[in-house]
């Protein structure tokens, strides 16, 4: 359904994403992970078609987006993270204008408004002005909207973001329902959690690069070897770092106080080498401790940048 | 045959009912502040008028004279003439330089783009919505128009072709705003560079002119033709509403205005049959279409890439390699 190859978007010199290759197939949903920066509504935008690529193809169905610009987007509902609404509007109205936009015709509007605000349980709302409506109905009237042609491929840029549990849930009742509807999901969130539940596979990103990319579970495989240990001294600490970083499984270094934390991948063998390795040189260690952090904290020092991190 | 003929008519709006005209209309006009800019449009043009006749009687008063001067009408039609220009001229950049900056301003702009409607459909769009905000504003200042009617010297004819002038120019003037609101972001950028692109091409070629008239003086002694005002003011939105401007009057506008008049008559070559409305309207519309096909571009945010064949047939050669 949809391919990325090479993908590659700079602004001067910043690159914002960086050789980016991604395979989704039909009716998959694909969650696309990384902190805020790291490249995901810039890849999204480009799949979108609204900005121009450096280099690289997009391609959908096997239409390369450069070459037939419309014949793609009218397989594509976008939803951005930030978007507008006018505030003149009423909800029948808004999603009536957007029908016209995609150049449906008249009679057959009015049914798809309605099943579609029924979708995202708005039809209570259709002769509210849209400027009135809470943020979580603002979200979900803009899911419809991106439905209103009926594509094939969604693109829900942080979907959940800046709502509360209750339109989170929400939310996400909609989406199981569009999953149903076999509907091809590419989807974003800075939080792990949040997609892991529905999504087919998962691909992290990191400063525009896929750090990661896999099913649900091999993800999850690879993070839960990865874990964060705290270790305090009371001197030489540029020692223990020093020390620290000649070691192959330790990754990211953070140093909090008289404490450092570390991400390490390993199991526990190494990790008691590093200790004897420590107290051997003769670092005063007085607490050496595995966090437990796993999953989300992990992934977050994965994505923030891969200046400390040896994957 | 009635049935056929209302599913005619619905498919034919279907098609030519452009969803960005429906909506902006629709929102424009039920909303405050249409009609308060048409009430205060109005109000100012029949103010002007009010107070040029009410001077004019009083000076004639002093003066006098007891029988209405019919010369009064004449230049009540200039007064007014010049004014509604004047005001068309402010107002509809206001109007198009935040059509496209206002979509950008607002986020809706990536929720059109994203969509397979054409970038020229949504200029075309924003333009007849423009338009038609002016042509309210012409067609509803009519009745003002019209009191010059009452004294004569103006023929209906005369202003039915000044108010397609006007239209003419409103285009022009509105495809430089969409065309400077697709270019900048913010919506004020936009308004203050579209009155400065306005500004100049009003008044650039007049300074332009004045310059090389000053020099063409001095050198050669020379006496200037509508060819050679041609050559220079054919932009000016002012050169071409000359055309429009009925006698003479005392005024340096007013001398200048009739002045290209009359050089207009003299002129011997085959210039002398395109009077400046017509050389200058030409110009708009010309104008107008690049400016438009320029806006179109700008906003296509993909531009299409045609696939390079030698490209193509070289990454064939590499993989069967």
């Amino acid at each position: 359904m949809l391919k990325i190859t090479n993908l590659v978007k700079r602004y001067g010199k910043f690159t914002a994403v960086d050789n980016l290759c991604l395979e989704i197939g039909e009716g998959q949903i694909f969650g696309f992970v990384g902190a805020n920066g790291a490249g995901k509504t810039t890849t999204m935008k480009i799949v979108a078609g609204l900005l121009q690529p450096t280099s690289g193809e997009v391609l959908i169905d096997g239409i390369d987006i450069s070459t037939k610009p419309r014949t793609v987007k009218r397989k594509i509902g976008y939803m951005p993270d930030f978007f507008g609404v006018y505030d003149d509007l009423k909800v029948d109205e808004y999603m009536d204008f957007y029908a016209g936009i995609y150049g449906i015709p008249y009679r057959e509007r009015k049914a798809i408004t309605d099943e579609l605000l029924e979708l995202v349980d708005l039809s209570h709302k259709r002769d509210f002005y849209v400027d009135s409506l809470s943020r979580g109905m603002k979200q979900r009237l803009c899911l419809a909207r991106s439905l209103i042609h009926n594509p094939r491929l969604l693109i829900l840029d942080e979907p959940a973001s800046g709502l509360d549990p209750r339109a989170r849930i929400e939310m996400k009742g909609i989406l199981k329902e569009l999953r149903n509807m076999n509907k091809t999901i590419l989807i974003s969130s800075h939080i792990l959690s949040e997609l892991s539940e529905m999504c087919t596979s998962i691909g992290i990103i990191s400063q525009g690069k896929m750090v990661a990319s896999g099913t649900v579970e091999e993800i999850m495989e690879k993070l839960s070897h990865t874990s964060r240990i705290k270790i305090k001294v009371t001197d030489r600490m540029e020692d223990a770092v020093r020390l620290l970083q000649e070691q192959p499984s330790i990754g990211r270094i953070d140093i909090n106080g008289n404490a450092i934390e570390a991400s390490f991948k390993g199991d526990e063998k190494v990790l008691s080498e590093i200790l004897k390795r420590l107290v051997m040189q003769g670092i005063p260690v007085v607490s050496f401790t595995d966090t437990g952090e796993r999953l989300e904290s992990v992934f977050m020092h994965l994505t923030e940048g891969s200046e400390g991190y040896d994957a | 045959m009635n049935l056929s003929l209302c599913i005619l008519l619905k498919g034919v709006r279907d098609m030519m009912l452009n969803p960005i005209l429906e909506k902006d209309l629709k929102t424009k006009m039920r909303g405050w502040r249409t009609p308060v800019l048409l009430s205060i449009y109005l109000l100012f043009l029949g103010g002007v008028l009010f107070l040029f006749f009410l001077a004019n009687n009083q000076i004639f008063n002093y003066s006098g004279y007891s029988v209405f001067n019919p010369r009064i009408a004449v230049n009540a039609y200039n007064v007014i003439a010049i004014f509604q220009f004047s005001l068309l001229m402010l107002i509809v950049p206001a109007i198009t330089a935040t059509a496209i900056s206002g979509e950008r301003e607002r986020q809706t702009l990536d929720l059109m783009l994203c969509s397979d409607i054409s970038t020229w459909s949504i200029i075309i769009g924003k333009l007849i919505v423009s338009i038609a905000h002016i042509m309210l504003l012409v067609i509803a200042s009519l009745p003002i128009m019209g009191t010059v009617f009452l004294f004569g010297g103006i023929t209906f004819g005369e202003i039915i072709l000044m108010i397609l002038f006007y239209v003419i120019t409103a285009l022009m003037v509105a495809s430089l705003g969409i065309f400077i609101s697709t270019v900048f972001r913010k919506n004020v950028t936009a308004i203050i560079a579209t009155y400065i692109c306005l500004g100049i091409l009003a008044l650039g070629p007049v300074i332009a002119f004045v310059i090389w008239g000053i020099f063409y003086e001095r050198q050669y002694n020379g006496e200037v033709t509508y060819s050679m005002i041609t050559a220079f003011l054919f932009p000016s939105p002012g050169f071409g509403f000359s055309s429009f401007f009925a006698g003479t009057q005392s005024s340096v506008l007013g001398s200048a205005l009739s002045e290209i008049q009359r050089l207009a008559e003299k002129e011997t070559n085959i210039l002398r049959y395109f009077k400046p409305w017509m050389i200058n309207g030409l110009f708009n519309i010309i104008f107008s279409g690049i400016l438009i096909s320029l806006s179109a571009w700008k906003l296509n945010p993909v531009k299409k890439r045609k696939r390079n064949a030698k490209v193509n047939s070289k990454l064939e050669v590499a993989e069967k390699n």
